[in-house]
């Protein structure tokens, strides 16, 4: 019996309807394709077995049975040693013939978490990849690959976008706002590839800068466009808190118990405190701020500091036209990006307009264009770094928890100076977040053109010119009677950002006979970097309001700064292949530095690596071994010094009215540097089994990085501050797995693939200086705790204060009760993790994807600055436990009421004083012994207590485990139906719902963030009052035409 | 190309080469911030002496001192003063222009001497060489009073009043034979620092240029003092106040002055908002129960500290004679003691512009008159009193003399004792250890109570 059998044919690996693919019934004459959408019907019998068969893919054989409908996935037999992936200089290479480790991430893995800063895309999708998320929903974020390789230097990698260098930095660090580092201008949606170089194995033909990594980026282009090739892309994500501290509603504003508000800066009780060790929020009636020294009932707010946040928001929205024909391939594309933070006003919009085309001039002349223009900036900035002037974060740890944040919105009083809660240090946090702004407005243009010319059938010539250039304008403006600012202040700070190369190269591609084929290049290249910076303050403005450098009482605070670099390369690389399993490659390069001296200032570095695919080697492919290939390598990189580090030089300080100033430098510079040197080598084994179900890819490395330029601290006793030396060793060496496969696969066209990532990194500290006198080299502070590069240990160690401690390990306390604390410093703990690893899920069924990430990091510390100071102003809720009867508190009186004298206990809550004296309920004993070794009995006040443990003098009690799992990002996707959208005219209709941070499983840091960072530098790992994370959910709309 | 590759990094943003005048001007101003600065006086000196106290943030005023100010002074008299001055010094050979010289040693000398006060054995004859030394040993206090001594003989030797000109001379103003007066004067000064183990040396010195009244400090007018600026180049404690509110006049001096009638007192101290008058804070006082005072109940230092253009003064007249005071009585110089000791209290307060008449008055009481049988105490306290804003050298005339005596701070972390030096900052351990060890093992532990070489039991 013959019935009609209908359905539609799947790629298996990403459930893409194929078109094209043969259908024949097994043993009869009949036949037919699938149609465009992938569909095909065919009249069939039950017994009747249909054949599908396409290229590229392994045919299926299906029995009909009862079906009336039968969908068919196909497998790709494309095998993943065959993907090819552009590695260094932009050349593309089969997977199979590197020997070294590659991970890429495809256009969807990166746009579609719809970040506004692209290194947030990559975090937990990379074995290796560290990314330390900006705080709040905008700012910087740090990126590092398999550890950090420099002491002192830039540990990110280099990103190159098409073959051109473009700069990641992040300037101005340590003005107190996180600005966004600046590979954020570019925007994810142009991105086709990014293939993730992690070390000097793989990218040793970038030379001085490969020692970090590099990130390739492909952008893309118009060759594959189909249709109209018109496609928009719009979105909507909103933001809102993922971790806010835990604050305690039972005691307001004030100091022992006491408060009343006069004029908010100790003219009343304790009103100029600002900390919460006041009474309790009863209700009872005081005066306060707002109530013109009326008695008004004292009652907690207990969402004061959530009300303050917003939620936040980005709007994305793209269109990009792709077309191709004979002569022509472009894409063209616009993205605006508008953000608004979690703080009032503040907030970053980004344009972005990008060009990239191929023009196929003469049969063997080509020109290929990128050009990609960014307007880039912000109104305002959030605060960071604790500072008073702007961090509102600090203002809410050093609180009045009965404060309603609400009556501060209209924060400016009828004379123009601010309405708050306290007038001792703080301004009201909305004046901070309205008044005090920074601006910012970046313009930058970066792309290449490239002519190529074929020569002959196996050599071409090509020529590549390439820039990046920006000039990034900030206004700081901080207002008139800003608390600690009487007269404010605007600043200027204007950078001009420049880098070209010029390449040229030589590729060939010859068959040498039936065995070997060589593929390589020469290639010298042209770098010139330049920066400027044009800085002036007027440090106190004439007239209040008026923002202009002219506006000045005093003389302006002026410095401008340039410096300019360029380095001369020669460089060559070879791959030789044998019978296509076997594959030698080898590269060199030859730099000439400017900044270095003369004699020192050409160096040369070598690659070497080799990959053998096993299983076509020795012919043992089966059904269960797909492939097997291994694979090895040894580089060397050199990196040249900043510009300006030879010569010892006076610099100028601000004048004594008529007198002008010069000092002797702080820092004492080197004549004879030399580069800096690093060596690694790499191991891996990558295999696949089942027809690819299931794969893996495990990697061993090593590298030392030596001859390391440091400006290291010296005593000041020997006139300087600083040296540069040129001795630091680092060594790292890691293990990164990669295991992926898909579960299930059905022919209906359900897909389960699941990913995992781990890595390892082991680094460790040798040396610092040759003569060994140096041990520590400090990579950052805040107060007491320091993060140090310490000889003999891991990088990145956190140095502070810590409890005394007796034989035992017990801690010792004073005789009046409070802890000791060591006189000597020591490691608490490093903020570089132990290991990292993610698991990654993607199912797919008919038109629905849905995929969740979930990465951890674990091992590692941090110090903690919000826990610390919220427990030490008793905001937190951490500071309650002991601070009445009801919080576990202990009875105790001072004999004669001398609050100074010693805390004498009572045996119950009920018990009276024995002269009469006030009793107290708020007793706390340490857990630690005295000098003899007896259990310490003493009792503290709750206040006391508190404020002796959690101290910026006793750093130990706030370092913790940085150690988290997150429920990085769950993405909802929906394809609808081609036979919909052909009717609508349309290709392709894509909606995505994307949440991102969703959900901590674990941290074991309360109150903030375990992933936190100000800023890009190596001094991490040290929480300074962040702004909160936020989990962000987002909606998205793609679709072609 | 290799030349080419030279001129990109020739740095276009400071000089290669530095100018005498603009060195010195940076010199003496960056170095006399640091003197009447936070770190040096506001935090730690002008607290442990009881001229202020704190009212906010009171750790400082209880002998816990941020080890940020530690460090900073440490840096800034090494890597901006000493550096700067050994810069000079050579300059002033290179120019041939002994002036520039001189100027150097004495500021450098007046430096390494306030260093030694502060911290005890300190890195003198092996400091500012990186070249030769980058872990410059320590010197025995002693080794460096001595040093500075012939140092600045050599420096005084040097000038040349009427030739060799200086400019960017805020100090003096290129007048050489002012300049040839403070030199003599830190002589002595530090002759009598040594006198109670040194009696030969200081002897020595005081025969020398004791009785030489016109190459010394002893009229105010010649007082070493920098004379500050408007915004941005006010008096550090004018800086400070524009902003903070953190300081108090101590209760100590205020008790004092109270005592004795002083006619400073109103100088010294100002009337708060809500009394009429002036009202000192206890030092060390935990921080709730010194914020309970009151910001409006309590008083500031008087205005002639606080104003924006106050000056700085390093040696003042009344300083000197109050040396030659004790000079006398100790039998390091002829004269009567109690006349010079007279002159100074009166020096003292005609630099505050107190009338002849008020002197007298004040001098007649038997509570200032002099006594020769308790030396110590009469010199201690006026001296003390004299020295009120100078929170350094305040601090070791009062460690030397052991007079007024001064109740420690009252929730004070050193179990009831006052600071006697200031720990070396912790950057010596990691970056200088084993000699910071040769000399804590020499001068006793690395404390605040450590009593120092100069400072008898």
């Amino acid at each position: 019996q013959d019935n009609k059998v209908s359905g539609v044919v799947t790629a298996r690996s990403d459930a893409q309807r194929i078109p094209g693919v043969i259908i024949t019934v097994k043993g009869k004459n009949r036949g037919t394709n699938t149609d465009a959408d992938g569909k095909y019907s065919i009249v069939a019998n039950p017994n009747d077995t249909l054949h599908f068969s396409f290229i590229g893919y392994g045919a299926v054989d299906q029995v009909v049975g009862t079906n009336k409908v039968l969908n068919v996935g196909l497998e790709s037999t494309e095998s993943k040693l065959n993907e090819v992936v552009v590695t260094a200089l932009g050349i593309s290479r089969e997977k199979r013939s590197l020997g070294y480790a590659v991970q890429e991430l495809k256009s969807k893995d990166i746009a579609d978490a719809k970040e506004t800063n692209l290194v947030n895309a990559l975090a937990g999708k990379i074995a290796g990849v560290t990314v330390t998320n900006s705080q709040g929903n905008m700012g910087s974020s740090r990126i590092i690959i398999r550890g950090e390789t420099s002491i002192a230097g830039n540990n990110q990698p280099l990103f190159v976008v098409d073959g051109v260098p473009v700069d990641n930095s992040q300037l101005g660090i340590g003005t107190g706002r996180d600005f966004a580092n600046a590979i954020s201008d570019l925007n994810p949606d142009d991105i086709e590839s990014l293939n993730v170089l992690k070390g000097p194995n793989a990218a040793a033909l970038y030379g001085s800068r490969a020692a970090a990594g590099v990130l390739v980026i492909k952008t893309k282009t118009g060759k594959s466009a189909k249709g109209l090739g018109v496609t928009l892309n719009s979105s909507a994500t909103f933001e809102s808190l993922l971790v806010l501290p835990k604050f305690q509603d039972v005691y307001g504003q004030g100091s022992g118990g006491q408060f009343s508000y006069v004029d908010g800066k100790g003219g009343g009780l304790n009103d100029g405190v600002d900390e919460s060790w006041g009474p309790k929020m009863d209700g009872r009636l005081i005066p306060q701020f707002f109530s013109n020294g009326q008695p008004a009932p004292f009652v907690a707010h207990p969402d004061n500091v959530k009300d303050f946040y917003e939620t936040g928001y980005t709007l994305n929205n793209g269109v990009s036209v792709a077309g191709n024909s004979e002569k022509i391939d472009y894409r063209f594309s616009y993205n605006n990006t508008k953000q608004e933070g979690i703080l009032p006003n503040t907030g970053i919009s980004r344009n972005s307009f990008a060009l990239n085309s191929t023009y196929r001039i003469a049969p063997k002349l080509t020109l290929s264009t990128f050009a990609n223009y960014t307007r880039a900036g912000a109104d305002n900035l959030p605060g960071v770094d604790g500072r008073r002037g702007n961090s509102v974060t600090l203002q809410f740890i050093w609180f009045g928890r009965q404060v309603d944040t609400r009556l501060l919105r209209n924060y400016k009083a009828a004379d123009g100076t601010d309405y708050n809660w306290n007038h001792s240090y703080y301004s009201n946090p909305y004046w901070i977040q309205n008044e005090n702004t920074v601006g910012q407005g970046r313009n930058r243009f970066f792309g290449n053109a490239r002519l190529s010319y074929e020569i002959t059938n196996w050599l071409s010539a090509n020529l590549r010119v390439g820039t990046d250039s920006y000039n990034d304008k900030r206004k700081y403006k901080v207002a008139f009677y800003t608390n600690g600012t009487p007269f404010g202040s605007y600043t200027e700070d204007n950078y001009v950002v420049q880098e070209t190369n010029i390449e040229f190269t030589l590729n060939a591609k010859k068959k040498i006979n039936s065995d070997f084929t060589i593929d390589g290049l020469v290639g010298v290249n042209e770098r010139t970097n330049q920066f400027e910076q044009n800085y002036q303050q007027a440090p106190k403005l004439a007239v209040r309001d008026v923002y202009t450098l002219n506006n000045s009482r005093d003389p302006l605070i002026s410095t401008s700064y340039f410096s300019k670099l360029r380095v001369y390369s020669a460089f060559a690389s070879a791959q030789l292949s044998f019978r296509d399993w076997a594959f030698l490659n080898v590269t060199a390069r030859n730099d000439r530095s400017s900044t270095l001296p003369s004699e020192n200032n050409s160096y040369f570095y070598p690659s070497v690596n080799a990959a053998v695919v096993l299983s076509d080697a020795l012919g043992i492919k089966s059904n269960v071994l797909t492939s097997l290939k291994v694979r090895g390598g040894w580089a060397q990189v050199g990196k040249d010094a900043d510009p300006y580090q030879l010569v010892n030089t006076y610099p100028f300080s601000q004048p004594f009215g008529a007198y002008p100033l010069l000092t002797v430098n702080d820092k004492y510079l080197k004549k004879d540097l030399k580069p800096e040197i690093t060596k690694a080598s790499e191991f891996g084994v990558e295999a696949s089994f089942l027809n690819d179900r299931i794969h893996t890819d495990v990697t061993y490395y090593t590298s030392s990085s030596y001859n390391q330029i440091l400006l290291a601290d010296v005593s000041a006793t020997t006139g300087y501050l600083k040296k540069l030396l040129n001795a630091g060793k680092i060594n790292n060496h890691g293990v990164e797995v990669t295991l992926g496969g898909t579960p299930i696969t059905t022919p209906s066209g359900f897909l389960w693939n699941i990913n995992f990532n781990y890595a390892k990194n082991i680094s460790k500290v040798i040396e610092l200086d040759q003569e060994g006198y140096l041990n520590d080299y400090v990579l950052g502070s805040s107060g007491n705790i320091q993060v140090l590069a310490s000889k003999g240990k891991r990088y990145g160690a956190l140095y502070g204060k810590a409890y005394a401690r007796d034989a035992q390990g017990r801690i010792l306390v004073n005789a009046n009760g409070t802890p000791q604390i060591a006189n000597d410093k020591k490691v608490l703990g490093y903020y570089t993790p132990k290991w990292t690893g993610s698991v990654n899920n993607d199912f797919s069924f008919k038109g629905f994807t849905l995929g969740f990430l979930i990465d951890t990091r674990q091992g590692g510390s941090i110090w903690s600055g919000t826990n610390y100071t919220g427990i030490y102003t008793g905001v937190l809720a951490a500071s309650l436990p002991g601070r009445d009867a009801e919080h576990g508190g202990l009875p105790y009186y001072y004999a004669g009421n001398n609050t100074n004298g010693t805390a004498v206990k009572l045996a119950d809550h009920n018990a009276a004083a024995p002269n009469g004296e006030t009793v107290y309920h708020d007793g706390i004993v340490f857990d630690g012994v005295t000098a003899d070794g007896k259990q310490n009995e003493a009792i503290l006040p709750a206040q006391r207590y508190y404020k002796s443990v959690y101290s910026s003098s006793l750093n130990e009690s706030s370092v913790y485990s940085a150690s988290f799992i997150k429920l990085r990002e769950v993405r909802l996707g929906y394809a609808l139906p081609q036979e919909l959208i052909k009717k609508w005219g349309l290709q392709a209709v894509n909606l995505t719902v994307t949440a991102r941070n969703l959900w901590y499983i674990d941290k074991k840091v309360p109150n903030i963030d375990p992933e936190t960072a100000f800023n890009t530098g190596n001094g991490q790992g040290l929480e300074t009052l962040q702004i909160p994370t936020t989990r962000s959910l987002g909606l998205n709309l793609r679709v072609s035409f | 190309c290799q030349k080419q590759l030279e001129d990109i990094n020739k740095n276009p943003n400071e000089s290669e080469q530095v100018q005498p005048d603009y060195l010195l001007t940076n010199g003496i101003k960056a170095n006399v911030d640091t003197y009447w600065g936070t770190d040096a006086a506001m935090e730690t000196s002008l607290l442990y002496v009881q001229y202020w106290a704190k009212i906010q943030y009171t750790d400082p005023d209880r002998y816990i001192p941020a080890a940020t100010s530690v460090q900073a002074v440490w840096n800034n008299f090494y890597a901006q003063g000493v550096a700067d001055f050994t810069k000079l010094i050579e300059l002033g050979d290179t120019l041939h222009n002994p002036n520039y010289k001189a100027v150097g040693i004495i500021m450098r000398s007046w430096i390494f001497q306030v260093l030694t006060d502060f911290y005890g054995d300190i890195p003198y004859s092996q400091a500012a060489q990186i070249d030769k030394y980058l872990t410059p040993k320590y010197d025995a206090q002693k080794d460096v009073y001595l040093g500075l001594l012939a140092e600045l003989k050599t420096a005084s030797g040097l000038i040349t009043p009427a030739a060799n000109t200086i400019a960017g001379d805020i100090l003096y103003n290129g007048d050489m034979n002012k300049w040839k007066k403070f030199a003599n004067s830190l002589r002595l000064r530090i002759a009598l620092r040594i006198s109670d183990k040194e009696f030969a040396a200081a002897k020595a010195v005081f025969d020398e240029i004791g009785a030489d009244d016109n190459n010394l400090i002893v009229s105010n007018s010649d007082n070493a003092q920098l004379v500050y600026q408007a915004s941005p180049n006010q008096n550090p404690v004018a800086k400070n106040r524009e902003t903070r509110n953190d300081y108090r006049i101590s209760k100590s001096i205020v008790d004092k002055l109270n005592q004795l009638n002083d006619p400073r007192l109103p100088i010294y101290g100002a009337v708060p908002r809500d009394t009429n008058k002036i009202v000192g804070v206890t030092n060390g006082l935990a921080t709730d129960s010194a914020a309970r005072l009151g910001f409006n109940k309590t008083s500031d230092v008087g205005a002639v500290f606080t104003a924006t253009a106050a000056p700085a003064v390093l040696f003042n007249a009344s300083e000197l004679l109050f040396i030659k005071a004790e000079a006398a009585q100790i039998g390091l110089l002829s004269g009567n003691a109690a006349t010079l000791y007279a002159q100074a209290v009166t020096t003292s307060l005609k630099q505050y512009g107190v009338s002849d008449l008020n002197v007298t008055t004040y001098l007649a009481q038997p509570a200032v008159l002099y006594d020769a049988a308790n030396y110590r105490k009469s010199i201690g306290e006026q001296k003390w009193l004299a020295l009120f804003g100078d929170g350094l050298e305040g601090f070791a005339e009062w460690r030397r003399l052991d007079y007024p005596k001064l109740p420690a701070a009252y929730t004070g972390a050193l179990g009831g004792k006052i600071p006697a030096r200031m720990t070396y900052p912790s950057s010596e351990q990691a970056l200088n250890g084993t000699n910071y060890k040769d000399a804590i093992g020499r001068q006793g532990a690395d404390a605040l109570t450590t009593r120092l070489w100069f400072d008898k039991e």
